[in-house]
Formats: structure tokens, sequence, C-alpha cells
């Protein structure tokens, strides 16, 4: 999956430790997920759309 | 959330294994006073002689209950990997190692090794990791 995970956290200005603080999960998990290395489970998924405010699909799409 | 390893589960993990670690270092330590060499396999020394492996037991349990307790779902995954990768390293390596030994008077490797060499899977796995992912757990073992 592509993400658009850089670009949001870029707009709000969030390093990715920030990023990894209010979804309760490690620096590590967030680059993982940032550079597409690996794909979050559902309900992390719709965690990440929470705190950005947005709904899933404009933050995740299929490659 | 900080350092991986800094996460509640993991200092939970760690805290087991250190007991656990000592609880071993007893046991064999009680074992190898009171149990002669080559002894008759009587209920006592038996019983003495299963301590450690009870400890051994431990720390799979205490690996088992950390992919239990893991909130982060990517180190989870990490841990998991590495797991797969000791058992493939594992699985591999003894029943290689007993073909030969089946056919050939190479010598026997006491099946006492097996957990030992799981563990050395368990480095290999961290290094897959790193290579797939470009990080890992920092979990050592």
């Amino acid at each position: 999956m592509k993400n658009r995970l850089k670009v949001l956290r870029a707009e709000r200005d969030w390093s990715q430790q920030a990023l990894a603080d209010r979804l309760e999960v490690s620096r590590q998990s967030v680059n993982a997920i940032e550079t597409g290395k690996y794909d979050p489970s559902l309900p992390l998924a719709f965690r990440i759309a929470e705190v950005f405010g947005l709904p899933i699909e404009e933050i995740f799409m299929p490659r | 959330m900080n350092k991986p390893t800094r996460t509640p589960a993991y200092k939970r993990y760690f805290r087991r294994h250190l007991v656990l670690t000592a609880a071993y270092l007893l046991a064999v330590f009680l074992t190898s006073r009171f149990v002669p060499d080559d002894a008759e396999p009587t209920p006592l020394f038996v019983a003495l002689a299963l301590l450690p492996g009870i400890a051994v037991i431990g720390w799979i349990w205490a690996m088992g209950r950390l992919l239990v307790e893991l909130d982060d779902e990517f180190m989870r995954m990490l841990e998991v990997r590495k797991f797969i990768v000791a058992t493939g390293v594992t699985l591999g390596l003894t029943s290689v190692w007993g073909m030969v030994e089946l056919y050939t008077t190479v010598p026997r490797i006491p099946i006492f090794f097996v957990f030992p060499i799981w563990c050395a899977g368990l480095m290999i796995g961290t290094i897959v990791n790193r290579f797939a992912f470009g990080t890992d757990t920092g979990c050592p073992r």
C-alpha cells in the first residue's frame, strides 16, 4: 500500500517520534509504515486516520 | 513511546528473564553439586536433573508472554519473524546433522543443544530483520 503519512506529518510539523507518541507505537513502526515496508493492521490504520482527522482512504491507497 | 525495549512489555520480559536465569544457574549448581556423574536414574536424581529444564521452559514461557503483551504490532511482527527464522534454522540444522549422524560416525549432538541452537537462530533472525526492515526490536537474548 502507498500512504501519505510523510506529507501529512510534514504539514503538521510532527516528527516521526511525535506521531509515534500520538499513536502509542514505536518510532520504528511509524518509519516502517511511512516507507511502505509495513502495512498497518486495520485497527492501527483507523487510529492513524483518527490522529490526522481524515478518512483512511485519504491516507492509504493501493499501489 | 521511547525505545521499543523500554516499553512495559519488554521491561516485564527482561525482569522475568533475569529471575529465570538466576533460577537456571541455581538449578545447574544444585544439580551439578548433588547428582554424581553417570548417576542411576533414581527418582531423586531425575527430579534434580529436571530443575534446569524447568527454568528453560520458563524462558520459553517468558518469550510467549512477550508476544502476547507487546502492544506495538510492528515490534510483535519483528519478534515473530525472529522466532520463525530461529525455528527454521533449528529444524534445518538438527535434521541435516541427524541424517549425517544416521549414516556416518560423526559425533552426536546432545539434544540439550536444541535450545541454544534456536537462540543462535534468533540472532540470525535479527540480521534478517535488519536486512528486510532496516531495524529490529533491539531485544537482546
